[in-house]
């Protein structure tokens, strides 16, 4: 069943065309990467998922609702169900590990006492359960991308949204990270939306590869995983 | 699914609405009342003007003084922002402060400083003092810090790294002209417009000066003849000024926002063994544009007798001063913060559009369309309370918070703001959770600016103040006919601290925020 669905969608920013009559459908679960150069429009397609941006032509449907229609976004961004982490993380530097985490869920009227159990099974989850009090700019850059990843799930989203977020980081630490959000996914069942212009963590990560090319994909090729775990 | 009006759509029309309030709406009924006389249209004020013998001539003069003083800012002002923002010059930091305390105090001050410099040198040195060259001098010493701090805005944010490309190939100078200069030119010309502007619609210091120009037919018409439409059609030509200047910005401008970085980065010029030989030159002229009048106008204010005296005839307005211009930068603060996150992504050209005209209109103006609105017996709880001087400080100044406040905005990534609407959070909560925590020092920046401007501001304080009411630069202006000098010299001085410690507080303010969040 297609959780996702993109059907001739165009995107223009002033004259550039980013995305031209892209159609997508991405199954329940699925863990699809977005592969290609800069400029091939990987990033636009999160944020139009996201209703971060309004497509100018096309649909979009998220669990066969239509999210987003010509020129209009018809559900916002925080009624989609959907997590992000961003190319730059993102989190907010005034606020602690924990507050990043519980902003979102007491916005969405969690109870505190069960909002507070949530963020710490996530924060145990990423293995930063003892680094709750610190502030991001205390954090070491593989921990600062666990964060962004703890806080784009600990609201259980069903779709999960990433911009190149470990792009920064050398191969090992990306191994390993990677490891932990196949893992993630596995327990929460997330259909994930994954961009990237390299091919070590198409590798690791994809179900399926989506090559972006020319304003919209220019292959599919379905394969497992081939990580070592 | 019925339409639902967002909490964000509501704040932004309250914003503008209390941005056409104090400022739009007064100007229209200005210029509507210009061309409308006796239950219909007619031009009568404007033939009576024109033909006037006195019109062309104070027309002239206006035009004169504000583009004598423009060039001799740019003289001084482009060089010395080239100095501070690029090169090693030794007490560039404490220059570039002492040069700027002039644009903080009123403008008579520097003027009411010289007259006293002229008092020792002796009756004759008076002769120049007073006319086109005193004025030029003391309104060049008043609005050299705003050529100086935007120009060295602009060279501040040219990228380094261009520049050292460039000095891979030649020298600074070459440099300087061909890469800093070029980029920097639109900040440089806006500030060039801005002190022309600025000094078309000054009252205070012609009038001290007995320079005629235009402000002072319209002031005079307006408070002496209390001839309304005569004050309106002169002063119609200064507003239009103001509008064609303004339009002129936003042709050079566009987009552009200027942030305050650290004047070490990119730095260009090593003056060498020239380093303290510009030193002197630029002590110089702090000591010649600064130090002389102020010191010349403060040297009689520190008797224990004048000081007592000075709190005695004026405590009061000091206390209304300060409260006043308290009140008017925490609305303006409030106001220039929402129209900057509210215009992030569109309609910001408009507003900084409409708040500049607001900023460029003479005060003059402004006071007299904001009494021919508010004079009526329906709305006198406007008229005849402080409220009005406040509409008239929440208009000239909104410009000023709304641009350091986009600065600031400028500073923080659009993601932080993504990534919480993605967790669900409203538009309110993303404003006080995450805008309002990580600009707290652009916001300590923009009340202590609105408040410096609210403080020394003569023409609002003159012609808007309720009766009995009067701030104290208004209230200076008064006693200077018959009060004696150590009492004036006090007044001043008591006035200097209380926009100057401030300052100190904005200096270390800016200095944190050089480092971009």
């Amino acid at each position: 069943m297609n959780h996702i669905e993109l059907d001739g969608v165009s995107k223009t920013f002033g004259e550039r065309i980013v995305l031209n009559d892209l159609s997508l459908q991405i199954e329940k679960a699925e863990r699809l990467v977005l592969f290609g150069p800069s400029g091939s429009g990987k990033t636009t397609v999160l944020r139009l998922l996201a209703g971060l941006e309004v497509p100018d032509k096309g649909e979009i449907r998220i669990a066969d609702r239509i999210v987003a229609s010509s020129g209009k976004n018809l559900v916002p961004p925080e009624k989609r169900d959907v997590g992000m982490v961003f190319q730059d993380l993102a989190l907010w530097p005034h606020m602690t590990v924990q507050q990043n985490l519980m902003f979102g869920l007491t916005a969405r009227r969690v109870e505190k006492r069960e909002a507070e159990v949530r963020v710490r099974e996530m924060l145990r989850l990423v293995g930063l359960e003892h680094r709750m009090e610190a502030k991001p700019h205390e954090l070491s850059g593989g921990e600062q991308q666990r964060v962004a990843l703890a806080r784009a799930l600990v609201s259980r989203p069903s779709i999960l949204l990433m911009d190149e977020p470990l792009s920064s980081l050398e191969d090992e630490r990306k191994r390993a990270l990677a490891s932990d959000l196949l893992n993630l996914q596995s327990r929460f069942g997330f259909t994930l939306v994954y961009v990237t212009h390299d091919q070590t963590e198409t590798d690791l990560l994809a179900s399926r590869v989506c090559r972006m090319r020319d304003l919209q994909p220019a292959d599919q090729i379905n394969g497992a995983t081939r990580i070592v775990r | 699914m019925g339409r639902t009006v967002r909490a964000e759509t509501i704040v932004l029309w309250l914003c503008l609405a209390v941005v056409a309030i104090a400022g739009l709406a007064p100007i229209a009924v200005m210029a509507f009342e210009s061309v409308w006389h006796e239950g219909h249209f007619s031009l009568n004020h404007y033939r009576e003007l024109i033909s006037a013998a006195r019109y062309w001539p104070l027309f002239g003069n206006s035009i004169r003084l504000a583009l004598a003083t423009t060039a001799l800012c740019g003289l001084i002002g482009v060089p010395t922002g080239i100095l501070f923002a690029k090169s090693d010059l030794s007490l560039r930091s404490g220059f570039m402060w002492l040069l700027t305390v002039p644009f903080v105090l009123p403008p008579y001050f520097v003027a009411l400083g010289w007259s006293r410099v002229v008092a020792h040198l002796g009756a004759t040195s008076s002769d120049w003092l007073f006319g086109f060259g005193g004025c030029v001098l003391v309104l060049s010493s008043v609005f050299l810090p705003i050529t100086m701090l935007l120009t060295f805005a602009s060279a501040s944010n040219v990228d380094g790294r261009l520049e050292e490309a460039g000095r891979l190939a030649s020298r600074w100078p070459t440099v300087l002209r061909r890469i800093t200069l070029p980029l920097s030119a639109p900040g440089i010309l806006f500030s060039l417009v801005l002190v022309f502007l600025l000094v078309i619609g000054e009252l205070s210091v012609p009038s001290f000066l007995r320079y005629p120009v235009l402000p002072v037919l319209s002031f005079t018409q307006f408070a002496a003849s209390y001839n309304f439409g005569a004050a309106t059609a002169a002063a119609v030509p200064l507003a239009a000024l103001a509008f064609l200047g303004v339009l002129i910005e936003s042709a050079l401008l566009q987009n552009r926002v200027f942030t305050f970085r650290s004047v070490r980065r990119g730095l260009l010029i090593s003056l060498g063994r020239w380093k303290h030989f510009f030193a002197v030159i630029v002590g110089l002229v702090s000591i010649a544009l600064v130090i002389l009048p102020l010191s010349a106008l403060f040297a009689d204010a520190f008797s224990l007798t004048a000081l007592h005296n000075a709190v005695q005839r004026a405590g009061a307005s000091v206390v209304r001063s300060v409260m006043y211009s308290a009140i008017a930068a925490t609305i303006l603060m409030t106001l220039g913060f929402l129209l900057g996150h509210l215009t992030r992504d569109r309609g910001q050209r408009l507003v900084n559009f409409l708040t500049l005209v607001l900023f460029a209109i003479p005060g003059t103006v402004l006071s007299i369309g904001l009494v021919r609105l508010w004079n009526s017996p329906i709305t006198w709880f406007i008229y005849t309370t402080p409220a009005l001087l406040i509409l008239g400080y929440t208009a000239q100044y909104c410009a000023v918070t709304t641009r350091l406040s986009v600065a600031g905005f400028f500073l923080i990534p659009k993601t932080l703001d993504e990534a919480a609407r993605l967790s669900g959070a409203s538009w309110a909560r993303r404003l006080f959770r995450i805008f309002v925590p990580l600009s707290t020092k652009t916001l300590i920046c923009a009340w202590l600016a609105a408040y410096i401007l609210c403080l020394r501001d003569v023409p609002l304080a003159l012609m808007t103040a309720p009766p009995g009411g009067d701030p104290l630069p208004a209230r200076i202006l008064t006693l200077m006919a018959n009060g004696s000098p150590p009492l004036i010299a006090s007044l001043c001085l008591i006035m200097a601290m209380a926009s100057i410690v401030p300052l100190a507080i904005l200096a270390r303010a800016i200095r944190a925020q050089a480092i971009p969040a």
